[in-house]
């Protein structure tokens, strides 16, 4: 036994000076570190794999993601992201890259980034970005591709709208995979769930006055749902962590994309919290989008559901029933221990979930 | 005492119960340490500790009866404070024989409605023609061609290297 060991053990006050001096060079390191992160953070890309702009409509703009080699799978995958915030979180930097597994894996994958919407673009309704946009760019797909179906992949807003336009277009699609959608609004687990209650939340006067639904106020509303971790202990973390590349790069990405909210389209989101939040009519099969209803029992190819286990955003509890609704045979479910954008860009999940998903999506494209 | 008043003191009494709450977790946090734990560790659990209670306090103040009143006054408020504010600048522009937002939605609106019914049209057309194709004895000859056509038309559109919409664009206007 060294004299160092038996003094630490013997008087925890050395220990504790070790630490407290530990403590302190820490604290040096990450002052010195701070005025570096503005460079870092000027230097953030955006987007991880090769890509070029294959299809534009309007603001629609379609990816096709470049791969070296020539896709091993012919069934197109198309990732159908939410019209709130930014897609790029599918494909933020290399490791954390939910389309980077798909490519690297051989599928030929296409994702649909649905623009910014303007002032101009108030009176757009999920019937246009249903039946309108994403059928064009389906029938797009299938021509380039010379086949008759694809597959999707909707996260969010997103998964909830490619779910309708399985409903709607069930021989357009081989498989469907929905990430942290919100089918059955009907829980009040979530806080979003909660506040658009018809009696605390008038959305066709917010509407009326707003024209289309900021995107300060959606991000507002986001940072409400957990407001000790977004404003106390992410602040506190980050500078605990200011010395540590692989974090600030991480905490850089994810906050530039945090940040880069945009605006709903007016009647969308009208459509989305009546319908939906407030009557949930998606799982009584009532959905109207345009002149169609939605029956979520027309759908009938491989479904696989991917959720949260502490996603506050679409709390379980939300998607959970979906495979319940349809009428698939083949249809699976994960739950992951992770929040609502951890799912997607977390550590583990790129390790453990993403490969299992292709996986299953492989054996039937 | 009238029914508001007891209303409002009801409220306040449950706003004190949930904060009262929160500061007596948190301080029970902050009081629950181990002598072994080095101080800066030891920091690190206390805070922890009390961001944990608070985070809990929060999402059941968040969920109380008392927020959400507070949060729909708020958005009556800012939506009612939109509205003045429209209002304000329709007229006044108007006043100065301008153009408002109103007038240009109003244009939009119209324009929307004239593309769902001119839609609605040709899809009924659509529909008539599909008709009178299959009633044909060689209608799904006709069919065929028809669909060959539209490939050869879409093909050599993909060949130009854009793509055109095949529905009416809506945003490409001045706005």
């Amino acid at each position: 036994m060294n004299e160092e060991t038996t003094l630490s053990s013997g008087y925890p006050w050395v220990k504790w000076q070790q630490a407290w001096l530990d403590e302190g060079l820490a604290q040096t390191r990450r002052m010195l570190h701070l005025p570096l992160v503005w460079n870092r953070a000027q230097r953030i890309k955006k987007g991880a794999t090769p890509s070029e702009v294959i299809y534009e409509e309007d603001r629609l703009k379609l990816l096709h993601y470049r791969d070296s080699e020539p896709p091993r799978y012919r069934t197109p995958l198309l990732f159908v992201y939410a019209l709130v915030n930014r897609p790029y979180i599918l494909d933020l930097k290399p490791g954390r890259s939910v389309v980077a597994n798909f490519v690297n894996r051989g599928f030929d994958t296409y994702l649909v980034d649905w623009g910014v919407p303007t002032h101009a673009d108030r009176h757009l309704t999920l019937d246009d970005y249903i039946n309108g946009y994403l059928v064009n760019v389906v029938d797009y797909l299938c021509e380039r591709t010379g086949l008759p179906q694809i597959n999707i992949l909707g996260y969010c807003m997103g998964g909830t709208m490619s779910a309708m336009f399985t409903a709607l277009h069930p021989k357009r699609l081989k498989n469907l995979l929905l990430l942290a959608a919100g089918i059955d609004f009907a829980t009040r687990d979530g806080l979003l769930n909660l506040w658009t209650r018809s009696e605390y939340f008038d959305v066709d006067k917010f509407i009326e006055a707003f024209g289309i639904c900021p995107a300060e106020f959606l991000q507002a509303s986001f940072l409400l749902l957990n407001p000790v971790q977004n404003l106390l202990e992410k602040p506190i973390n980050f500078y605990q962590n200011a010395d540590n590349e692989q974090y600030l790069d991480d905490f850089l990405t994810t906050e530039m994309w945090l940040n880069d909210n945009i605006p709903v389209a007016g009647e969308v989101f009208r459509e989305f919290v009546k319908y939906l939040y407030q009557q949930n009519l998606l799982t009584q099969n009532r959905m109207p989008v345009g002149k169609h209803i939605v029956n979520l029992r027309n759908i009938t190819c491989p479904i696989m559901n991917i959720m949260a286990r502490n996603d506050d955003l679409v709390p379980c509890a939300q998607s959970t029933t979906f495979n319940d609704l349809v009428s698939s045979k083949d249809r699976q479910s994960i739950i992951f221990p992770a929040g609502h954008i951890g799912l997607a860009i977390g550590s583990k999940a790129q390790k453990e979930v993403w490969p299992q998903v292709c996986d299953w999506l492989a054996k039937r494209s | 005492m009238n029914d508001s008043s007891e209303n409002l003191s009801d409220q306040v009494a449950a706003f004190q119960k949930i904060w009262t709450e929160a500061f007596s977790r948190m301080a029970q946090s902050a009081f629950a340490f181990s002598p072994d734990s080095a101080p800066p560790e030891l920091m690190r659990q206390i805070r922890s500790g009390i961001f944990q209670a608070l985070a809990q306090s929060w999402d059941e103040y968040l969920r109380s009866p008392q927020f959400l009143e507070a949060m729909k006054q708020w958005m009556d408020n800012a939506m009612m404070f939109r509205k003045v504010t429209n209002d304000f600048f329709t007229k006044a522009r108007h006043e100065t024989q301008d153009i408002a937002r109103e007038d240009i939605d109003s244009m939009m609106l119209a324009v929307r409605h004239m593309e769902k019914r001119i839609l609605d049209r040709l899809e009924s057309l659509s529909a008539r023609v599909d008709e009178l194709t299959q009633a044909k004895p060689n209608g799904p000859v006709g069919g065929a061609a028809r669909r060959r056509a539209t490939a050869a038309r879409r093909q050599a559109a993909a060949a130009q290297g854009s793509r055109k919409p095949s529905r009416p664009s809506q945003t490409k206007n001045p706005l």
